[in-house]
């Protein structure tokens, strides 16, 4: 024992120790309270940080360069044979006419000049003819002005990418195309508008015809085999290990197993496609069954289990209430718990598809990283997906192609809150309490 | 006439027998007499009884033609072929099955067409088979069902019996397919290792699959690829450890401000905030980290004189570490809200601030909690893929410095797993013993973790 | 602080001797709403030093709530809101100034389930002492769980296994470990919300020896369910209805001569 006995303190002691402390204390809880805002506001500055990043290049990427010429559609020359026929248009001498046209504005001198203005309008500008034609064949024999999109080169130019004080040699496009393209603008020939392509075009090599249709409609066509496949399956499952499976050792041990499945990273489901659907069962690559089937395989535990915490939410006096007027187990089931754990049910399903619409890695080992042109028609033709087209966007070297990468990424997003909105109103509105 | 038109068919033929059970029975009604069940369960049981024999004759010809003609189709494939060095099954199959599909890439080879026609035969003959099959069971067993309705017949309990097994079969399909993810990967790993010891795999220091099969003359190694898979773990663990500590403590700090500190309004404004960044599908992410993030940290480090490369472990890590922020947080978040208010309530009452009461009370408690969310964090960070492979880089550097470019387990399985290939070869093989290990390491983690929650759980219970 | 010459001038419903000699706590037109509702309607009251008071009435009837003013314990709560004055030896204690860490080292509180934390005995009591820096060496920690172990009638059970969790101990002794914690800040008052409530008879009555011996060093306000537990410890009684304080006075003669209808409903068993 010490000299100076401790002793007890007194009240007033007591509280004269505490009130020389508070200060400090105080001090030392404000700071945790600025470390937890520093926290929120870094990780809220992130989100908005790569929300206005993408948003920023994505918004123009709707929006591209236009050049309006005054064509002359030569009956002769655009359609050769004569009977309007896709093929006999496609033989036709569309490119030249085009050219023809833009010619006529911008007077080139010689083979380099004309060399240079070919690069001013796209490669696609023959195609749009085509079906201008096949449309209409009326407007064949007149002069109309059409609008036309212009190379991405151009397009990257006139947004100011491509800089004009830019050494020639170190630019993509040379003095003379510079020299046109201005001349252009003066005679108020380029226009800015809402994409023709974005929205409605499949993939391309070249930026300024490249849209996302294919792309939408493959992720549309995988998350219906993946619902289909997911969801009758996962609720299933769910109603069977709920309701009727013995409550064992192996009940645990599946139970154990769905969990642990649900952390399994997306890529092994990707290597189990491609190891037992392709390898095993010949499946043909690349075709949005496939990639339903394995973001399927993927979606079944989050549906597994939200719809198993959804059945067990029910409240026991329901289905007792139920067995008391003399239901069977199913009846019960299929009258009672089911309806009322439905909205759990679609919820935990929708945030699963969700996941899967965002759901890359795996469909890459598949195969739908293929490059398609075609917009797929059924699940049985090679398809890609969003995410993927997002993926192989942003490897391309073209500037536009950045562009058309953040606004493929926002109509994703827009997709994606779309289904997390459906989501919580579904939640709400069909909610219970009890 | 082709696959679905049979499904219609047997649609038709279960809805047909559906109205001749419910007419009998009601006619057994009819005549007074006592029925065990509702008139529709004798409909209900009909139909199913004729619809599901057919429907799994239906699938089975559909599903094993396919893997029995592609195991007959390669007899057409000419000898040289075959035992050419490049000879690829699959590439094999895919041009006959174009051939067939009437997609034709300039000049076709006889056998193939040969093939491809022969084919054309063959899946006719299946669908007349199963055209045969299909109906017939459809029909006949459809009759069984009907001649088995009489007024004695417990219909509805024979409904109830057939659709809990159905469920029963639903589980089990769940259940095989994760049975199935591990063996097939275990299965093929094992392949692998026949071909590549496993030391070699786990403790070989280069990681050079790409010489396979094709000798790159004046390389210095020879040509022989190597299967050292320590870069690639130790590329995985520093992405990881980076993206920590990132998300490890926005994540806590989050959490413990929402739970403690904020009112009811922050928290509803910013608690689905972070929960948006959980929502954002990681090929965003690598976008970002691609094409923005990258590129500021390798301005950056030049304005403060260090080199950092184009894909660094360093820009990967860090989006990284912001897409998970949320895991930890809404976790953190939970199980801190787990704690008793009258543990609070206890240290409140003796006079503490807020911060002694967390220090003090709050995380000692919920302190297995945390962990576990940290742990699910990290198994998320080294499962992520795409980020990995977008901002960071292929190059299986064996390097602890977060500003060179480093190469994880996922990017490696993606990479060498994407475009055509070969079962054979140990290069796709190593894909396979990499996910394994990767599975074993997650699964470890998750279980891990699952159980200290649980255990956390039954503590406040 | 502004010292309310008229402190005790009051215009009340309460029935009764709501003052006292030697207040430690006065309480004037207390008010309390949760969002838009009252709990607490118009509650004036003084609470002496080294009294034992209890608050009983229906439940429902606000003795907790106001109890929970008292120390200010409903600051946790963002809807509950306190109007009216409370003075902790005449400072206002919902004064802007005061810090309610003080105020609650001051004023100590026992709740109604026992809530050890999740650590040793000797940690739970010595935690108190240790975030106010009440000892300055081992020694003086020690000698401070020590005692307020012995005061609490818990030393002889545990002075062997101090470091082994308090959560293993039985629901009496847990209370009397939350006792001892909180007379380990040297309090002058202690709350305590009905501690006896989920502790069977032999364990109440433990509670209730020690509540006695406590009140000789402290004021406690009891909140209890029980009029035979009220009757048992406190020298005065408070009984509350609907959110209102209907009658104070000595103990003996709230429950021998109530004079308000109500509270002899109460007493009575006709209220419950």
């Amino acid at each position: 024992m010490n000299n100076n006995k401790p002793k007890i303190l007194t009240a007033n002691e007591a509280s004269m120790i505490v009130e020389s402390s508070v200060i400090k204390r105080r001090k030392k809880d404000a700071r945790l309270k600025t470390y937890g805002r520093i926290a929120i506001g870094l990780a809220v500055s992130f989100l908005i940080f790569l929300f206005v990043s993408i948003f920023s290049k994505g918004i123009p990427g709707f929006f591209q360069y236009y050049v309006t010429l005054d064509v002359y559609l030569d009956r002769d020359r655009l359609d050769p044979k004569g009977d309007l026929s896709p093929e006999s248009l496609y033989n036709g001498d569309a490119r030249s006419i085009v050219l023809e046209s833009l010619y006529k504005v911008i007077n080139p001198k010689g083979r380099k000049e004309k060399k240079a203005a070919k690069k001013i309008i796209s490669t696609n500008a023959d195609v749009r003819i085509s079906k201008m034609v096949l449309d209409d064949p009326n407007i064949l024999g007149k002069t109309i002005p059409i609008t036309f999109a212009v190379d991405d080169d151009i397009d990257s130019f006139l947004r100011g990418y491509i800089k004009r004080e830019t050494p020639s040699s170190e630019r993509r496009i040379n003095d003379t195309v510079i020299k046109f393209v201005d001349k252009l603008s003066a005679e108020n020939k380029i226009s800015y508008k809402f994409s023709d392509y974005i929205l409605t075009g499949s993939a391309s090599r070249s930026p300024e015809i490249a849209g996302i249709k294919g792309a939408f409609i493959g992720s549309l066509l995988t998350l219906a085999v993946c619902f289909i496949i997911a969801f009758p399956l996962g609720v299933a499952t769910a109603v069977y290990l709920e309701e009727f499976a013995p409550k064992n050792r192996i009940t645990e041990i599946i139970e154990v197993n769905i969990n642990n499945l649900a952390a399994v990273p997306s890529v092994v489901f990707g290597i189990l496609g491609l190891a037992i659907f392709i390898g095993v069962f010949g499946m043909p690559r690349s075709i949005p069954l496939l990639g339903g089937m394995v973001l399927a395989l993927m979606t079944l535990p989050t549906i597994i289990i939200s719809s198993r915490a959804a059945i067990r939410a029910v409240p026991p006096s329901i289905k007792d209430a139920a067995y008391g007027i003399g239901a069977s187990k199913l009846q019960t089931i299929f009258h009672h718990v089911l309806p009322l754990a439905m909205p759990g049910m679609l919820t935990g399903t929708i945030i699963g598809m969700a996941q899967a619409l965002g759901e890359t890695a795996p469909l890459l080992m598949i195969g739908m990283v293929a490059f398609i042109v075609d917009i797929p028609g059924g699940v049985t033709d090679p398809g890609t997906v969003l995410p993927v087209q997002i993926f192989m966007w942003a490897d391309f070297a073209e500037r536009m192609f950045i562009q058309k990468t953040s606004s493929a990424i926002i109509v994703l997003l827009v997709f994606l809150i779309f289904m997390n909105a459906a989501a919580v109103i579904l939640r709400k509105k069909l909610e219970r309490r009890w | 006439m082709n696959e679905y038109s049979l499904l219609i068919i047997l649609l038709l033929i279960s809805t047909l027998w559906f109205y001749f059970g419910n007419k009998t029975a009601l006619s057994l009604k009819k005549k007074q007499l006592k029925l065990n069940s509702l008139p529709h369960y004798y409909g209900i049981y009909v139909a199913l009884y004729s619809f599901i024999p057919a429907l799994f004759s239906y699938l089975l010809i559909l599903v094993f033609d396919g893997i029995l003609f592609s195991n007959l189709i390669i007899e057409f494939v000419p000898k040289e072929i075959l035992n050419s060095p490049d000879f690829n099954k699959i590439i094999v199959l895919a041009q006959i099955d174009n051939a067939v599909r009437g997609i034709y890439f300039g000049e076709q080879p006889d056998w193939v067409t040969i093939a491809s026609n022969q084919m054309i035969e063959w899946n006719y003959h299946s669908l007349i088979l199963n055209f045969f099959c299909s109906i017939s069971l459809a029909l006949g067993i459809g009759y069984l069902g009907f001649k088995n309705i009489n007024e004695e017949f417990r219909s509805r309990n024979s409904v109830e019996k057939i659709i809990i097994s159905l469920l029963g079969l639903s589980s089990i399909i769940a259940i095989l397919t994760t049975i199935g993810i591990v063996f097939s990967v275990i299965f093929e790993s094992l392949r692998f290792f026949a071909i590549i010891p496993a030391s070699e795999f786990l403790f070989g220091l280069i990681w050079n699959p790409q010489f396979e099969g094709a000798e790159r003359a004046g390389s210095g190694q020879e040509g022989l690829a190597t299967y050292g898979s320590v870069p690639l773990f130790v590329g995985t663990f520093l992405i990881s450890l980076i993206a920590l500590c990132v998300s490890v403590p926005i994540g806590l700090f989050s959490a413990v401000y929402l739970s403690e500190y904020a009112n009811k309004k922050e928290r509803s404004i910013f608690k689905p905030l972070l929960e948006i960044l959980a929502g954002i599908p990681t090929v965003v992410y690598g976008f970002f980290a691609a094409l923005t993030v990258a590129p500021l940290m390798r301005n950056g480090g030049s304005l403060i004189g260090l080199d950092v490369a184009s894909e660094s472990a360093l820009a990967a890590g860090f989006v990284m570490g912001i897409m998970i922020i949320p895991f930890i947080s809404s976790l953190s978040d939970d199980v801190i809200n787990a704690v008793p208010q009258s543990l609070r309530d206890a240290g409140y009452g003796l006079g503490s601030t807020k911060n002694e009461v967390i220090t003090n009370v709050i995380i000692p408690a919920a302190l297995p909690g945390i962990i576990a969310s940290i742990i699910l964090a990290v198994s998320r960070a080294i499962g992520e893929t795409m980020i990995v492979v977008m901002a960071a880089g292929l190059a299986a550097n064996l390097s602890f410095n977060p500003l060179d470019a480093v190469t994880t387990v996922t990017a490696q399985i993606v990479t060498i797993l994407v475009g055509d290939q070969e079962f054979e070869s140990a290069k796709t093989l190593s894909a396979f013993a990499l996910a394994l290990t990767l599975i074993v390491i997650t699964l470890i983690l998750n279980f891990y973790a699952l159980h200290v929650v649980k255990k956390y759980r039954e503590q406040y219970e | 602080m502004v010292i309310n010459s008229n402190i005790n001038n009051v215009k009340t419903k309460t029935i009764g001797e709501i003052f006292s000699k030697d207040p430690k706590i006065i309480c004037r037109h207390v008010d309390v709403f949760y969002g838009d509702k009252q709990a607490i309607k118009d509650v004036s009251i003084d609470i002496s030093s080294r009294e034992i008071i209890s608050f009983i009435g229906p439940s429902g009837c606000g003795k907790s709530t106001f109890l929970r003013c008292l120390n200010r314990m409903n600051d946790t709560i963002d809807t509950c809101k306190v109007k009216g004055t409370i003075l902790l030896d005449k400072d206002d204690i919902y004064d802007e100034k005061i810090d309610v860490v003080p105020l609650r080292a001051k004023i100590g509180m026992v709740f109604q389930k026992p809530n050890p934390f999740p650590k040793s005995i000797y940690e739970n009591v010595a935690y108190g002492p240790r975030i106010h820096g009440l000892s300055s060496s081992k020694e003086e920690l020690d000698f401070i769980v020590e005692n307020s172990l012995k005061d609490s009638g818990l030393w002889q059970e545990v002075k062997d296994r101090l470091n082994s969790p308090g959560t293993g101990l039985s629901g009496g002794q847990q209370q009397r470990l939350c006792i001892a914690r909180a007379i380990a800040v040297s309090p002058e008052i202690i709350l305590m919300d009905e501690p006896c409530s989920a502790l069977d008879p032999i364990a109440t009555a433990k509670i209730e020896e020690l509540i006695n011996q406590l009140g000789k060093n402290y004021s406690i306000v009891i909140v209890t369910h029980s009029m035979q537990q009220a009757a048992r410890i406190s020298q005065r009684t408070a009984y509350f209805h609907l959110g209102e304080l209907i009658e104070v006075g000595e103990t003996k003669k709230i429950f021998t001569r109530p004079k308000d209808k109500q509270t002899e409903a109460y007493i009575s068993g006709r209220i419950g």
